[in-house]
C-alpha cells in the first residue's frame, strides 16, 4: 500500500463532499446541469489523458468508447430487463472487450499513425452506429428516453439524486486514476512515454503496457459515456464523431497534462467558457478559437500545468532546498511532453 | 454486390470510358488537396489539419473574384493566390511557433484557425448555399467518347491538375529549388548552413500546399456548394488519400487518389452499400500492413 | 508528479467551481412576474446547416416585432433568446435546461433538426414548458405515442404527409406519361433512407406499374456525386426521386446539369423547392417536379406575400421552409397566448394549443391545425410543382388533397402499431 493511498482518499472524500455541498450552497437546477457536465466531459478528458499525458499516446478517437458506454447504457436500459448497476457494469464490460480488441492493433503503431488509426477505427464505429438504424436509431440516436427505474432506494428520475450519483462515480473513478497514476504500473507508462527503448531494454513489454492503459482509458471513458446517457436521457451518434475526441483533446490541453487533475479544469475551464460565449454571441468559433491561439501561443501549456510550474519556480526561489519526502520530487521527466 | 453488372461495365466501351473519367475527375481534386498536404508533412514533418479551410478560401475567394470581375482565370487566379497567401501568414506567425512542439499543439493551432475561419466566411458571405457558376462555353453539352460522355468542364479541370501535379513534379525533381527542398526535408541544419533562410522556404513550401488546396478548391466551387464548414470532408478524404499513398509522398498521393476515385466510380457500379466503408478500411489495412502507405519512405 | 502542483489543482478546480456557481447561481429575470415572455431557441447555428437556424430565428424575430408592435399579451410582449446547439444533441438538451432553468424562458421553440429534436423533446418531458418543435420532419416525433409529451407540439411539415403527397403526385404523372424505370439518389442515413422508401410505398401503392431498377446512397454531405450521376447514366431510369436537400442537392443539380441528365430523366425532389436551393443552382433545368418547401406565390393570399417580403427585408433571401414553419409557430404560440392573457404554464398553453384552428397565409384552405390527437401541423401546403428558369422558379403548384393524405396517414399508423 502506497504512503500517499490515506492522503488522496481524504482529498477524494473532501472533492465529493464540496461537489455535493455546492448543489446545496446555491439551490439552482442550471448549477447542477452544468456540473453534471464538467463531470461527464472532465471524466472523459481524465481517461484520455492517461493515453496522452502519462504514456504519450496521442489518441484521436477515444470519443467511440464513450459512445460506446451511452449506448450499451441505453439499449440495455431500454430493453427493460436489468438494473442501472448491472447495465452499466455490462456497457463498462463491453466497452472493455472493444477498446481490447481495437487497441490490440493500434498500439502496435506509433505517433501519428497511432492516431491516425485510432481516428479510423473511432470513424468506422461511427458509421456503424448511423448504419445500423434498427439498434441505433441511426442519426436519430437512442429515442423515447433512457428509463430510470430505481435501485436499492436510489430513484435517479430526481434530479438531485442524479446529481449525487454522478458525484460519487466521478470520485471513485478519479481515485482509481490517481491509483495508477501513482502506482509502478504509472512510473513504467511515464517510462515508454519518454524512452520505449529503454523500457524495452529493461524488460517491459511495451506492447502489453500499453494495451492495459488504452483497455483502462476506454472502461474510464465509458463511465463518462453512462454519465452523459443518463443526464440527457439518450444516446447520440455525436457521441461518436470525431468532434468529441478533439473537444476532449482541447480540454486536457487547455488544463494541463501532467498535473493529474488538469483534464478537470480544462473541462471547467471550457464548458465555462462556452456556457458564456454562446449566451454572449453566436460567433462563438471565433472567440474559441482566438482562445485557443492565446492558450498555445501564450502560456505554451495547460492553464494547471503554468500554474504548477509558477508555483514550484516561486517555492524554489524562496526555500531552496525545501522539498519533502519522495513522493513529492517531480521527476525530471516530467515536464518533456510539455516543454 | 452485383458483379455481374460490373463486368458488364467494364467490357462495355462506352460504360468503360465514363466510369474512369468519373474516377478520374473524383481521384484529381482529390489529388490536388492531398498533394497539399503530403508536401507540408514531406518537408516541414506537420501535419497541417487546417488543410481543408485553404481549400474552403480557394472557393470562397474564387466566388467572389468571379462575381467581381466576372472572369473566369482571374476568379482561379484569386482562389490559389489568396489561399496560399493567408498560408503564408499562418505558417509565419501561427504554425511556425509549434514546430518542434508535440503534435497535439499543431492540433490545436489548426483546430483554431478552423473553428475562426468558418466563423469569418460565414460573417462575410453569410450562410446561405452558393455556387460560383461558369462560362457558357464550359456549360456545353458532354464531349462523347467511345459512346461515353465526359462534360467540358471537367475536362478542364483534368488538364488543369494535370498540368499542376506535372509542374509540381518537375518543380521538384528537376530545378535547384526542388533539389533545396529535398534537402530541407532531410536536413535542414545543413541546409541552414548553406546560408541558405530555411525560415522563407518553410513559408513558401507551406503557401505552396495552401495554393494547390486553394486551386482545388476554384476548380471545384462552379460544382460543389459552397458554405461555411465545407472543407471538412474534403479534409477527411484527403487524409484517407495521404495515409493510403505515404504521408510525404507526391507520388503516393497521386497513386491513392486515383485509386480511391477509380473505387467510388466503379464501386457504385459493383457494390453501392459499401464504398464508403471500403475507403475506411483500407485505410485501416494501410496502416497496419504497411504504415508508410504504399510509397512511402519514412518508416512508422 | 508533485504532490503540490496536486494541491493547486484540487484547489483550483474547488475555488474555480465556487465561483462558477456563484456567477451561474444568480438567476437574471424574475421570472413569470415579468413584463417581457422570454421565448428560448435553441438551434443550429453554425456549421453547414447555418442557414437552418439563421433563417428560424430570423422568422421568429420578424412574427415576434409584428406581434409586439400589435400590442402583446396581456400587457406583456414577447423577446427571443435563441442559443446555438453547434448540431450536437446533448449540448441541445443543455442549452434548453439553461434556457428554462437560467434565462427563464417560459416557452421553447425548438428550432433544432432530427437527433437533437429528439433531445430538446426529452427536457421538455422533464421541465414541462410549452415547446413547439419547428424543424423536425420525422414522424415518429410527434407519430409516436410511446414518445408522447404533454407540452410539445410540431409545428412543421413531416415526412409521413411528404411521402403520400409525393406519391399522389408521381403516379399521375407515371400513368400520364408512362414512366416504369425509376431510380432513387438519396442522403445516406436514416431520413433520407425512411423518406425514400415511404415515398416508393405510396407512388407503388398509386401505380403499381412503378419498378425500382436502381437506388444510390451518396454520403450525406457529400461533395461530389458524379460517380451517382454517371451510374445514371448507364441505368437510363426514366425517372428519378431524389431526398437530397439543402447544399447537397446543389451540388449534385450543378453536376448533373454537366452531364445533361435531367432533360432525359424525369426528376421528383422532395426539396428543390426550397429557395435558397433555387437560387443557388446556376442553371434551373425547367419541367423538374418538386414538393413545395416554401413559394411566395403559393398559397396565393396576401398574407403570405406580406411574410416572404417582411422576411426578406430582414434576411436579405427568400424565406426558407424553416422560415415559414417558424413563423407559424409563432402565430399559434401568439394566438394561445391572446387566448390565456399573457399566462405562459405549459399546461395552459398546451390545453389552447390542442386543436387550435388558425388563420394563416400558409394555410391551404382557409386554416391551419394543431391536430388534437398528437399535437402536429396540418393543412399546410403538400402541393407539387415544375421549375422554371426564372423567378418565382416553381409553378403550377398542384395541391394534394388533405383528406386524401389524412387516410393514407391513418393506415400508416395502424401498420406501425402508432394507433
Amino acid at each position: 500500500m502506497r504512503t500517499g493511498l490515506a492522503r488522496d482518499l481524504g482529498i477524494g472524500l473532501l472533492c465529493l463532499v464540496a461537489l455535493l455541498a455546492l448543489p446545496v450552497l446555491f439551490p439552482h437546477p442550471s448549477l447542477r446541469d452544468f456540473l453534471i457536465y464538467v463531470i461527464a466531459y472532465g471524466l472523459l478528458a481524465m481517461s484520455l489523458n492517461l493515453l496522452v499525458g502519462l504514456t504519450g499516446l496521442v489518441s484521436f478517437g477515444h470519443a467511440a468508447y464513450f459512445a460506446s458506454g451511452a449506448y450499451v447504457f441505453g439499449l440495455l436500459m431500454q430493453g427493460g430487463a436489468v438494473s442501472i448497476p448491472v447495465a452499466m457494469l455490462a456497457a463498462v464490460g463491453g466497452t472493455a472487450l472493444l477498446a481490447l480488441v481495437i487497441g490490440a492493433i493500434c498500439v502496435r503503431l506509433k505517433e501519428i499513425y497511432f492516431s491516425f488509426i485510432t481516428l479510423a477505427f473511432q470513424m468506422f464505429i461511427h458509421s456503424i452506429i448511423l448504419t445500423w438504424v434498427e439498434l441505433t436509431g441511426g442519426d436519430q440516436g437512442l429515442r423515447g428516453g433512457i428509463p430510470r427505474p430505481p435501485f436499492l432506494g436510489i430513484d435517479l428520475g430526481e434530479a438531485g439524486t442524479l446529481y449525487g450519483f454522478c458525484a460519487v462515480v466521478f470520485v471513485l473513478c478519479l481515485l482509481v486514476m490517481r491509483q495508477v497514476w501513482q502506482s509502478p504500473f504509472g512510473y513504467t507508462l511515464r517510462m515508454i512515454r519518454d524512452n520505449p527503448a529503454r523500457a524495452n531494454f529493461l524488460g517491459v513489454d511495451v506492447v502489453r503496457m500499453k494495451l492495459g492503459v488504452f483497455v483502462l482509458a476506454g472502461i474510464m471513458a465509458s463511465v463518462a459515456g453512462i454519465i452523459m446517457a443518463l443526464f440527457v436521457s439518450g444516446a447520440f451518434p455525436e457521441f461518436g464523431f470525431w468532434t468529441t475526441s478533439g473537444e476532449a483533446i482541447f480540454m486536457i490541453m487547455l488544463g494541463g497534462t501532467q498535473v493529474f487533475l488538469g483534464p478537470v479544469i480544462g473541462a471547467f475551464l471550457l464548458q465555462l467558457l462556452n456556457h458564456y460565449v454562446t449566451i454572449w454571441t453566436h460567433h462563438h468559433g471565433l472567440v474559441l478559437g482566438i482562445v485557443i491561439l492565446a492558450i498555445v501561443l501564450g502560456l505554451r501549456r495547460g492553464v494547471a500545468d503554468y500554474a504548477a510550474a509558477w508555483l514550484a519556480e516561486r517555492r524554489a526561489a524562496s526555500r531552496p532546498a525545501a522539498v519533502p519526502g519522495p513522493a513529492e520530487t517531480p521527476a525530471p521527466a516530467e515536464t518533456k511532453a510539455v516543454g | 454486390m452485383n458483379l455481374d453488372v460490373l463486368a458488364g461495365c467494364v467490357t462495355t466501351a462506352s460504360c468503360f470510358v465514363t466510369q474512369v473519367s468519373t474516377g478520374l475527375i473524383v481521384g484529381m481534386l482529390l489529388f490536388l488537396v492531398a498533394s497539399g498536404l503530403s508536401l507540408i508533412f514531406g518537408v516541414l514533418g506537420v501535419v497541417n489539419f487546417a488543410h481543408g479551410v485553404f481549400y474552403m478560401l480557394g472557393a470562397y475567394f474564387a466566388f467572389a473574384a468571379y462575381e467581381v470581375t466576372g472572369s473566369f482565370i482571374l476568379a482561379l487566379l484569386a482562389g490559389a493566390a489568396g489561399a496560399g497567401l493567408l498560408g503564408i501568414v499562418f505558417e509565419r506567425f501561427f504554425m511556425s511557433r509549434v514546430y518542434g512542439r508535440d503534435l497535439l499543439m499543431q492540433l490545436l493551432v489548426c483546430y483554431a484557425a478552423i473553428l475562426i475561419c468558418d466563423d469569418l466566411v460565414k460573417i462575410v458571405f453569410g450562410a446561405d448555399y452558393k455556387l460560383m457558376g461558369m462560362p457558357e462555353s464550359f456549360a456545353a453539352a458532354p464531349v462523347e467518347v467511345m459512346g461515353g460522355f465526359i462534360p467540358g468542364y471537367y475536362i478542364f479541370m483534368l488538364a488543369m491538375a494535370l498540368g499542376i501535379g506535372a509542374v509540381l513534379w518537375l518543380g521538384i525533381n528537376r530545378t535547384r529549388l526542388g533539389k533545396i527542398i529535398r534537402a530541407l526535408a532531410i536536413n535542414p541544419q545543413m541546409v541552414g548552413a548553406l546560408g541558405i533562410n530555411t525560415r522563407l522556404l518553410y513559408a513558401a513550401v507551406f503557401g505552396m500546399g495552401c495554393v494547390l488546396a486553394g486551386t482545388a478548391g476554384a476548380l471545384a466551387a462552379p460544382v460543389r456548394t459552397l458554405t461555411p464548414g465545407m472543407g471538412l470532408s474534403v479534409l477527411i478524404e484527403s487524409f484517407i488519400v495521404t495515409v493510403i499513398g505515404g504521408m510525404g509522398s507526391i507520388p503516393g498521393a497521386l497513386v491513392a487518389a486515383v485509386l480511391i476515385g477509380l473505387t467510388r466510380a466503379f464501386g457504385a457500379i459493383g457494390f453501392p452499400l459499401f464504398t464508403d466503408g471500403l475507403m475506411f478500411a483500407l485505410m485501416g489495412l494501410v496502416l497496419i500492413l504497411r504504415p508508410s502507405g504504399l510509397l512511402g519512405t519514412r518508416t512508422a | 508528479m508533485s504532490n503540490g502542483a496536486n494541491a493547486i489543482g484540487r484547489r483550483g478546480l474547488l475555488g474555480g467551481a465556487a465561483a462558477g456557481a456563484a456567477i451561474l447561481a444568480a438567476p437574471r429575470i424574475a421570472g413569470a412576474q415579468a413584463k417581457v415572455i422570454r421565448v428560448g431557441m435553441p438551434t443550429v447555428l453554425s456549421g453547414r446547416v447555418a442557414i437552418l437556424g439563421t433563417s428560424s430565428r430570423t422568422a421568429v424575430q420578424y412574427a415576434f416585432s409584428r406581434m409586439n408592435e400589435a400590442g402583446g399579451f396581456g400587457g406583456r410582449t414577447l423577446q427571443l433568446v435563441e442559443r446555438d446547439s453547434k448540431g450536437r444533441p446533448d449540448e441541445a438538451a443543455k442549452v434548453t435546461r439553461d434556457l428554462i432553468n437560467n434565462d427563464g424562458c417560459e416557452i421553447i421553440i425548438d428550432g433544432e433538426a432530427s437527433s437533437g429534436g429528439f433531445a430538446v423533446h426529452e427536457v421538455v418531458r422533464d421541465l414541462p414548458v410549452l415547446c413547439v418543435h419547428t424543424n423536425s420532419e420525422t414522424s415518429s416525433l410527434t407519430a409516436d405515442p410511446k414518445l408522447h409529451v404533454k407540452t410539445a407540439f410540431r409545428c412543421a411539415r413531416q415526412g409521413i404527409h411528404d411521402a403520400v403527397a409525393g406519391g399522389v403526385y408521381a403516379s399521375t404523372i407515371s400513368k400520364q406519361r408512362g414512366l416504369k424505370r425509376w431510380m432513387t439518389c438519396s442522403p445516406d442515413y436514416a431520413y433520407g433512407r425512411d423518406n425514400t422508401a415511404e415515398f416508393l410505398e405510396f407512388a407503388r401503392l398509386y401505380d403499381p406499374a412503378i419498378e425500382v431498377v436502381d437506388q444510390v446512397w451518396p454520403r450525406l454531405f457529400a461533395p461530389d456525386y458524379t460517380e451517382n450521376i454517371t451510374k445514371a447514366l448507364q441505368v437510363r431510369p426514366q425517372a428519378m426521386y431524389s431526398a437530397l436537400w439543402g447544399g447537397d442537392l446543389v451540388s449534385f443539380m450543378e453536376q448533373s446539369n454537366l452531364y445533361r441528365l435531367f432533360p432525359n430523366v424525369a426528376l421528383f425532389s422532395s426539396s428543390l423547392g426550397d429557395p435558397p436551393v433555387l437560387t443557388a443552382i446556376k442553371q434551373l433545368p425547367p419541367g423538374l417536379h418538386t414538393a413545395y418547401r416554401y413559394n411566395r406565390t403559393y398559397p396565393d393570399k396576401p398574407d403570405n406575400t406580406a411574410f416572404a417580403d417582411g422576411f426578406a427585408g430582414l434576411a436579405k433571401h427568400e424565406p426558407t421552409n424553416w422560415a415559414w414553419q417558424n413563423y407559424v409557430a409563432c402565430q399559434f404560440i401568439g394566438e394561445a397566448l391572446k387566448r390565456t392573457n399573457g399566462r405562459t404554464e405549459g399546461a395552459a398553453l398546451a390545453a389552447e394549443l390542442k386543436g387550435m384552428q388558425i388563420s394563416s397565409g400558409l394555410a391551404v384552405d382557409e386554416k391551419l391545425t394543431m391536430r388534437e390527437s398528437d399535437h402536429t401541423l396540418i393543412g399546410y401546403p403538400t402541393a407539387w410543382g415544375r421549375t422554371v428558369p426564372k423567378a418565382p422558379f416553381v409553378e403550377d403548384f398542384a395541391p394534394i388533397a388533405w383528406s386524401q393524405i389524412l387516410e393514407m396517414e391513418t393506415q400508416w399508423k395502424k401498420q406501425k402499431g402508432y394507433a
